[in-house]
């Protein structure tokens, strides 16, 4: 007998790692809706990562290993940020600066519409995400790696990867939590679902 | 007058791509523009981007390679050099804004001193093209006069967006790192010499 105490949670909860998810008004189709916009999501992010990787064998020159990754930081960072967020999952993050002058960030996300065309694509999102949190991971390894082994003349390159993809992360991940909860509450109410489950499940004979 | 306040709900949202591109493509002209006739204007401040000061470093950064690029010694470290000192220097110049109690977000602030690289960066470009010329005391003349008043438009233009921010008996210390920073990079420009 499945428990409805799914239900019971406020609707309002979207779960960042869940599998299935608990909102079923919510029709999710696992076709890419926004092909171009995938694409480039994840061409700019692995091609800057290509490029530092193999630039000895791409161009004896380190300014224009330097001055291609850069570009393509640039241009990865303006189009997740711009972008293939809005198209792929309906979030999207910036700065408001208001009249008195302080500073505003704002994290919008999409509400669940009624509309086809606006739902998000499960494979979209897959898509999204995976790039999203891969490759700053990546970045931070390689900072590591540059640190160490004392190639101090890309840390610049590479911090400046970890700090704009890092930003992106953080950016949608804010997003999809939303303004009421906070990271924190988000957690702790996931691991107490989960903690639930389990001790329930122990409970009844299946 | 009004701040350009982009609508909370799904317009920005549902924009096109072409829109979005084309917005921001303006905003940076709109700030090149502001750069090279500087009047105070709180609006321009509010919708500061990064993209501006990130081409006018990269393009310096490029300009001041000693050597030609297919030598074995790539100007790598000269070229790493540049950007550190412009990041680093603008970062240092608004934690000390922010410290003396300036009211300024700290990416306004980044906006505004990248975007003030520009006259530094035409005058790169002249030195550079005076620089084909034969070498003397002319050429440097020449250079020296450029660089000097690129320097002072360049202070000209951000000392206009950044000393409103400061309480009146704070702005000569908040202006003097802003004052370093600019002459330190015309420095590296004056000196600039091709092999």
């Amino acid at each position: 007998m499945p428990s409805k105490q799914d239900s019971n949670d406020d609707t309002e909860d979207v779960a960042l790692f869940d599998a299935e998810e608990e909102t079923t008004n919510r029709p999710k189709k696992s076709k890419i809706r926004h092909p171009v916009a995938s694409f480039f999501h994840l061409f700019f992010r692995v091609s800057a990562i290509i490029v530092y990787l193999l630039c000895e064998l791409f161009s004896s020159s380190f300014i224009a290993c330097m001055v291609t990754i850069i570009l393509l930081l640039s241009c990865d960072f303006w189009a997740v940020k711009n972008v293939t967020g809005r198209l792929m999952v309906g979030l999207r993050w910036w700065n408001h600066i208001d009249e008195d002058g302080k500073s505003h960030w704002v994290f919008e996300s999409r509400k669940a519409s009624s509309q086809e065309s606006k739902t998000v694509s499960e494979a979209e999102s897959r898509i999204f995400w995976l790039g999203l949190i891969a490759c700053p991971v990546l970045w931070v390894v390689f900072a590591f790696s540059a640190l160490f082994s004392f190639r101090v003349k890309w840390l610049a390159v590479v911090i400046m990867g970890v700090v704009l993809q890092g930003a992106n992360l953080y950016g949608y991940i804010r997003c999809k939590v939303g303004s009421r909860k906070n990271l924190t509450s988000m957690a702790t109410s996931y691991l107490g679902k989960q903690f639930l489950r389990q001790t329930t499940g122990d409970d009844q004979p299946s | 007058m009004r701040s350009r306040v982009r609508e909370f709900d799904s317009s920005t949202l549902n924009e096109s791509v072409q829109n979005t591109i084309m917005r921001d493509l303006k905003a940076v002209g709109k700030k090149f523009m502001h750069v090279l006739y500087p009047r105070k204007s709180n609006t321009l401040l509010r919708d500061w981007d990064l993209w501006g000061p990130l081409i006018l470093c990269v393009t310096l950064a490029l300009m001041l390679q000693r050597g030609s690029v297919d030598s074995e010694k790539d100007g790598g470290p000269q070229f790493a050099e540049v950007f550190v000192i412009v990041w680093f220097g603008a970062v240092t110049i608004t934690l000390n804004s922010k410290l003396l109690g300036g009211n300024i977000s700290f990416f306004q602030s980044l906006c505004v001193l990248g975007y003030c690289i520009l006259p530094l960066t035409v005058a790169m470009l002249v030195c550079r093209l005076v620089l084909l010329a034969e070498l003397g005391p002319i050429n440097f003349m020449v250079r020296f006069f450029v660089v000097i008043v690129m320097f002072a438009w360049s202070i000209v233009a951000s000392t206009a967006f950044l000393a409103d921010s400061q309480p009146p008996n704070r702005k000569a210390l908040a202006v003097y790192p802003v004052f370093l920073f600019y002459f330190v990079i015309s420095w590296m420009i004056l000196t600039f010499t091709p092999q």
